[in-house]
């Protein structure tokens, strides 16, 4: 059952990130602010350290490549950045405690990453002229503030069906 | 070090690297023309992405109508005291346009640059990263929607297409940052009209910049800008905004207006495309040919 769901969701989260963007930018304040969902890589970042790294790179190039055709038409951006995020988190599992609270931490800390990145490459070939204080204000901080409240409330839900999927996959081996 | 070099997995992340900052460059330097493989997959998950956008247009209408439903009093306040402009404005506007059509008719003028052909889409997607302003819609090529057409709300413009695809196509929005998006609109000022370009976008006052305005002619705020129909493919007369600030030019020699946008960029769910019935000219800005649109293409 598990098998299925997983890639189900990534689909879902995948349709669900512009819808979502549709919302966006809210005006706060008076200032403008931008909301990128990044519900996608979060979630694929749990993959990454609750099941499987290789499997998550796999997810991570795919849907990468699908991002860049489908909202960028530059091909080779997410699909690297991706599989390269879920590379990172898969690596820090022999390192880090797998509590809950330290994985949301990072997969939060790795998404800011993915947005830094991001903005620095779109300033290199001049699609913006943002500077990193103003990228800060408008964008990184809002962004990082509405995906952290995405994961708290979803975080122990990717992480329960993950754990069922290895459970699953050893009761599998065990027979 | 012999060791490195033997290395399978580095020489795979090298060739990786190379084949990705070649295909980065390849796909950034045209990106107009769209390669079949890329038109199937496009088209694929347009019509995922139409699936789940229906339920979400639900939703968001929800949120739209209980956001109106708030400003009622505001807004029946605000109705009330136009509602008497309105009806000696209603019976003017009758007389002028049979007085125009009286007027076309005796001098024989049969095509109009304000005629267009609505082709009725839904927004399917937004680029969710939000890095260039963009729409996907779920008409395509197929319903007869080509690059470059206008795209309005009812409101006025938000922006025009930039890439189609059999089923989908593409709109830049008014509020990018791309320089090479341009449109030709006019102002009307006290009987007087000024032509301009709307080029570029002022992110911290969130307006519209109108540049290459003769600085003979003065405008004041308030003034409404509207399309000229001069670019070759838009209509002419769809609203863009109002002027909010006059200044000058970079090098002083035309002027500059900050033009609010009309329609809200924020929360689209159903845009237009205008398909012009008057001559279509790709015009000779950017990439555009300059060919007549209206004779080649399967009408």
């Amino acid at each position: 059952m598990a098998k299925y769901l997983i890639p189900a969701v990534a689909v879902l989260l995948f349709f669900l990130e512009t819808e979502f963007s549709l919302f966006s930018p809210i005006d706060f304040q008076g200032e403008r602010a931008y909301l990128v969902p990044r519900f996608l890589i979060l979630y694929l970042i749990f993959l990454s350290i609750y099941y499987d790294r290789k499997k998550a790179m796999w997810y991570g190039l795919v849907f990468g490549l699908l991002y860049d055709i489908f909202y960028i038409d530059i091909i080779g951006l997410y699909t690297f950045l991706y599989p390269f995020i879920c590379f990172i988190a898969g690596s820090t599992v022999k390192y880090i405690h797998q509590h809950l609270v330290v994985t949301t931490t990072l997969s939060l800390l790795l998404v800011a990453l993915l947005e830094i990145v991001l903005h620095q490459f779109f300033l290199l070939i001049q699609f913006t002229d943002l500077s990193f204080t103003e990228f800060l204000n408008h964008r990184l901080v809002p962004t990082m503030i509405a995906n952290s409240i995405y994961l708290i409330m979803l975080g122990w839900t990717f992480k329960y069906l993950l754990k069922a999927r290895v459970l699953e996959k050893a009761n599998q081996s065990i027979l | 070090m012999p060791h490195f070099l033997s290395n399978k997995r580095l020489l795979m992340l090298l060739v990786g690297v190379i084949l990705l900052v070649a295909l980065i460059s390849f796909t950034l330097s045209d990106r107009q023309k769209v390669s079949f493989p890329e038109q199937v997959i496009k088209d694929t998950v347009g019509l995922g992405q139409s699936f789940v956008a229906k339920p979400a247009g639900y939703v968001t209408g929800l949120i739209n109508s209980v956001d109106d439903l708030l400003n009622t009093y505001e807004e029946n306040k605000r109705l009330k005291s136009r509602l008497e402009e309105y009806g000696s404005l209603q019976a003017q506007v009758n007389e002028l346009e049979t007085e125009n059509k009286g007027l076309q008719k005796l001098v024989d003028k049969k095509s109009d640059l304000r005629a267009y052909n609505p082709i009725q889409s839904n927004v399917i997607a937004r680029n969710p990263d939000q890095w260039e302003e963009k729409l996907i819609l779920d008409t395509g090529a197929k319903d007869g929607v080509k690059v470059n057409m206008a795209v309005l709300t009812s409101e006025g413009l938000v922006g025009k297409i930039v890439q189609t695809t059999p089923y989908t196509s593409e709109v830049e929005l008014l509020s990018t940052n791309n320089t090479n998006y341009r449109v030709s609109a006019t102002v009307s000022s006290k009987g007087k009209t000024a032509r301009g370009l709307v080029e570029g976008f002022d992110a911290k006052r969130g307006e519209l910049m109108l540049k290459r305005i003769d600085s003979k002619i003065k405008l004041k705020k308030g003034d409404k800008v509207t399309t000229s129909g001069l670019g070759g493919i838009f209509p002419k007369g769809v609203l863009i905004g109002e002027v909010t600030k006059v200044s000058t030019d970079d090098f002083g020699l035309t002027k500059l207006a900050y033009v609010k946008p009309a329609a809200d960029f924020q929360m689209l769910d159903h845009v237009v495309i205008a398909k012009r019935q008057a001559t279509q000219i790709d015009g000779s800005d950017g990439n555009s040919s300059n060919k007549d649109l209206t004779s080649q293409g399967a009408e």
